[in-house]
């Protein structure tokens, strides 16, 4: 056989499948009913009985547009991403961000598990009140960005440690939509108990995405902010 | 009154706009523009939109004001040392 036919042979393949695919896209499209009322009022109307979230904002966010959750974390990911790479090869051990005063560091040792704590208050409570994962995992990276302010180079962050929650925490939001494709038949799906609404257990599976979602949230941001922090002068 | 408060507040945030572009010192407009994002932050909570409030008050006033300032101190580093 020549190379020219094996060739031939690939492209009707992929032609085949592209225009099977495009068949069953057509299909999909034209069998789709469109909503009677808007979209907003259906969402509303069948969020306390799908979700049993008290904040419907967040069930919007996580369940409702799950999906364009997980594409919004992935953009985050990529420009971090990209930035750790052009900047990782100029970082220096230099901190130019600190200001040394005794009484911004005193501050700062008092506030910091302070703003921890309201992070992951906001981050667990993203079901019940305003606020949820992406929120207070920024939330959390701002309270690192006081000690990176009031420590001059005492505090370097772990890079592995920020690359371990990272990559854990993205890998199991993507686990509980697989799981929910393989219990209940949808991506991100609730397998999950729904509880009672407006207690801390209820929601089903949003707590669960939301805390993921702000693990990752406040790893990515605190690398970003060190890695602004300690470049070196390009010039 | 709500309605009054967020027109003082419309008119400070594009006298505050202005101030930030037409500023020749690039650390004042990086100071004045987390002002913005707090003053915005205000508007979102008087529009009852407390989770985006949330998110501009973190995002605009704390974090992209931080790395803006931080990215003027490395691009401004070498004429301060010479």
């Amino acid at each position: 056989m020549n190379p020219k036919r094996e060739i031939r042979v690939q492209t009707i393949v992929v032609s085949l499948l592209v225009s099977i695919m495009t068949i069953l896209l057509l299909g999909i499209l034209l069998s789709f009913q469109p909503l009677s009322g808007s979209l907003g009022s259906e969402l509303l109307a069948i969020n306390q009985t799908t979700t049993q979230s008290a904040n419907a904002v967040t069930s919007v966010v996580t369940y409702f547009r799950g999906l364009d959750t997980l594409g919004e974390v992935t953009i985050l990911f990529l420009s971090i991403f990209g930035i750790g790479l052009g900047i990782e090869r100029l970082q220096e051990k230099e901190n130019i961000f600190s200001y040394d005063n005794a009484l911004l560091k005193i501050g700062a040792d008092i506030l910091f598990p302070l703003i921890i704590l309201f992070g992951f208050y906001i981050i667990i409570h993203g079901h019940l009140s305003p606020g949820g994962g992406f929120q207070g995992g920024v939330v959390i990276a701002s309270a690192f960005l006081l000690m990176f302010l009031a420590k001059n180079n005492e505090l370097k962050l772990n890079h592995k440690i920020t690359t371990l929650v990272e990559a854990l925490s993205g890998a199991g939001f993507v686990l509980v939509g697989i799981l929910g494709l393989l219990l209940v038949d949808r991506f991100l799906g609730n397998f999950l108990p729904l509880g009672t609404l407006g207690k801390l257990w209820s929601g089903g599976v949003i707590p669960l995405i939301y805390i993921f979602v702000g693990l990752k949230v406040s790893a990515e941001i605190s690398t970003l902010v060190e890695y602004f922090i300690r470049i070196k002068d390009a010039r | 009154m709500i309605g009054f408060i967020v027109l003082c507040i419309f008119a400070m945030l594009i006298l505050l706009a202005i101030f930030i572009i037409s500023n020749n010192d690039l650390a004042h407009s990086v100071i004045l523009f987390m002002g913005f994002g707090l003053g915005s932050a205000v508007l979102f909570v008087l529009f009852s939109a407390p989770d985006v409030a949330l998110t501009e008050a973190v995002i605009g006033a704390g974090t992209s004001g931080v790395v803006l300032l931080v990215t003027l101190l490395q691009i401004s580093k070498k004429g301060r040392n010479a």
